[in-house]
């Protein structure tokens, strides 16, 4: 069965990090960027899906991704018969536009979009590295399939850095204050609580499955949801459970509980895979989660992902490569950057492939 | 040196730019298009600004504007209701919810909220005059109508745990509820998320 999906046409972006001006005309299948590292190509996908999402995977400011010397950078493009815009300068912040008509909220302006999943070489930080990954890997799927999610997330970031800042500025923490922070930590935070335990439960089945799949053996993943919380889901535990903890939270000068403590558990044959697995597992751990997150989206929103894989090709054993090109979505459109094309074959016989240095770009001799 | 204009101008010029969403070139067009008049525009303009600033204060209750002359319009206003008493931010609030018409009762503005990441605090605000106004007056109801983010939210927190000090006094805030006119489809998520949290029972 053939799903809805918006193919983006065009990619333009000016300002953008190491780009000046970037002019690009994109497949609706497979669209290849090669070259050295260093030179652009990241940065192509991520101009992509910071138009897409309104989100980097590599910064947490737009702010930081204007060219050095400028103050303001653009992105835009054609996504099915829409026209995206997004503009961003320090001073007068971000400004977004469909059809050149003005959005003046992002979620007027998502809802034109597509859904994105982005894949890395270093998606192995997700098995190996600390649980922020994990959770910036659950907020950017869930914000993109629960529009309520974005929202609460920005609240309860600004809650949680006002609290730790009241626990940490006086000697004697005002605790009046502070309540008025945790009582909004615990409403936000039963959102965010609720929906990430949704989308691993969704997901976890098809983590299993894409594990199976590119280990082409009998590997075991599980996943799981491990609440920052000592007590229960709803808004009052969380606000509850602070209060009581409230002399562990005067001795850390911190906020000890709350789904910014929340983590996602990976288990290869039942053993914690950031320990016991090898790292072949552990890599595949990171393709399965990143495919599920893809076989989740045609799940719920009956649309294939637009696939953004950074780097990910030349890395990977030719077995695992046939693997993920097996079970990625078919239907999905897909930019892809690599070093070298040594792996490519017949099966990407209709992609573009473009290369990518200095700054510069150029459809490449094949 | 090249030329630049007089000093009158570039002084005009430099107290324009201080004023809130005036940058340099706006600030140098309002001030040929004063030049350009003369007294005739410079003038009234002059006795405007001298007027708002001597005559205008604020009022030492509510916190609206209030002149010498003729006091506060809200305080001293006829007609109002002694037993309701609506919290806002700004005295600027005030406005809205008077044209609304569904509200006859007093004000009490904060002049602001608390924002520890902005340094601003409890006692910042005019919080002190707020519980003292409570405690001296007969209101049966504090309404708390503060904006929908997280600086808005934490100080109606903040003051619903102060005010539970108050026996008999029924605190308040205001719904969250669709713009009228507009179709469930042209309501963002947060707002219906909160309308439908806030639901109210028909039968
Ligand atoms: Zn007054």
């Amino acid at each position: 069965m053939a799903y809805e999906r918006s193919v983006l046409s065009s990619l333009k972006a000016s300002q953008f990090r190491c780009f000046d001006s970037l002019r690009l005309t994109l497949e609706p299948g497979v669209t290849l960027f090669v070259g050295d590292n260093a030179q652009g190509k990241t940065t192509i996908l991520e101009a992509a899906c910071v138009l897409l999402r309104l989100q980097s995977p590599r910064a947490s400011q737009l702010g930081e991704t204007i060219r050095i010397g400028h103050d303001a950078c653009a992105i835009g493009g054609s996504l099915a018969e829409s026209e995206l815009l997004l503009q961003y300068s320090e001073k007068a912040g971000r400004k977004l536009r469909l059809d050149g008509e003005t959005q003046r909220r992002s979620a007027d302006y998502l809802r034109a979009s597509e859904l994105v999943v982005w894949m890395a070489n270093d998606d192995l930080a997700l098995v190996r590295g600390g649980g922020e990954g994990r959770r910036r890997y659950l907020d950017f799927m869930a914000a993109q399939l629960y529009p309520a999610y974005r929202p609460a997330l920005q609240a309860y970031d600004r809650a949680l850095r006002s609290r730790n800042f009241l626990l940490k500025r006086d000697a004697s923490p005002r605790w009046a204050e502070i309540d008025a922070y945790t009582r909004l930590l615990a409403q936000h935070g039963e959102v965010l609580t609720r929906h990430r335990r949704e989308v691993i439960d969704r997901l976890a089945p098809y983590a299993a499955e894409a594990q199976r799949q590119i280990s082409d053996r009998d590997e075991d993943l599980r996943i799981a949801y491990e609440p920052g919380t000592t007590s229960g889901d709803a808004a009052d535990d969380l606000a509850t459970e602070l209060i009581a903890r409230r002399d562990e939270e005067f001795r850390k000068r911190q906020t000890i509980a709350g789904p910014h403590r929340d983590d996602l558990s990976l288990a290869v044959n039942n053993l914690p895979a950031a320990k016991f697995a090898s790292e072949g597992q552990q890599r595949t751990v990171a393709l399965a989660l990143k495919l599920a997150q893809s076989r989740l989206f045609l799940e719920m929103r009956r649309r294939p992902p637009l696939l953004l894989v950074d780097d990910v090709f030349g890395e990977l054993d030719p077995g695992r490569r046939n693997a993920l090109m097996a079970a990625w979505p078919a239907d999905s459109q897909k930019l892809i950057t690599t070093t070298h094309l040594h792996w490519l074959d017949d099966r990407f016989a209709s992609a573009a492939v473009i290369t990518v240095t200095g700054g510069q770009v150029a459809p490449a001799n094949r | 040196m090249p030329v630049d204009y007089p000093f009158p101008v570039k002084a005009l010029i430099q107290q324009l730019k201080r004023l809130p969403g005036i940058g340099p070139k706006s600030a140098e067009r309002i001030a040929i298009w004063l030049m350009q008049r003369g007294c005739e525009a410079t003038a009234p303009f002059a006795e405007a600004l001298n007027a708002a600033g001597t005559e205008v204060s604020e009022c030492d209750v509510c916190g609206f504007f209030a002149t010498e002359a003729e006091g506060c319009a809200v305080c001293d206003g006829p007609g109002r209701d002694h037993a309701v008493l609506c919290v806002v931010e700004q005295p600027t609030d005030i406005l809205p919810l008077e044209r609304s018409g569904a509200y006859r009762g007093h004000y009490h503005s904060l002049r602001g909220k608390i924002s520890p990441l902005e340094n601003v605090g409890p006692e910042d605000l005019r919080i002190a005059e707020l519980i003292g106004r409570i405690r001296d007056g007969h209101f049966a109801e504090v309404i708390l109508a503060f904006s929908a983010d997280v600086e808005g939210e934490a100080t109606a927190n903040y003051l619903v745990e102060i005010l539970s000090a108050f026996d008999g006094v029924r605190v308040t805030r205001l719904a969250h509820g669709l713009p009228v006119g507009g179709g469930l489809e042209n309501a963002d998520e947060l707002t219906l998320y909160r309308a439908l949290e806030g639901r109210v029972g028909l039968r």
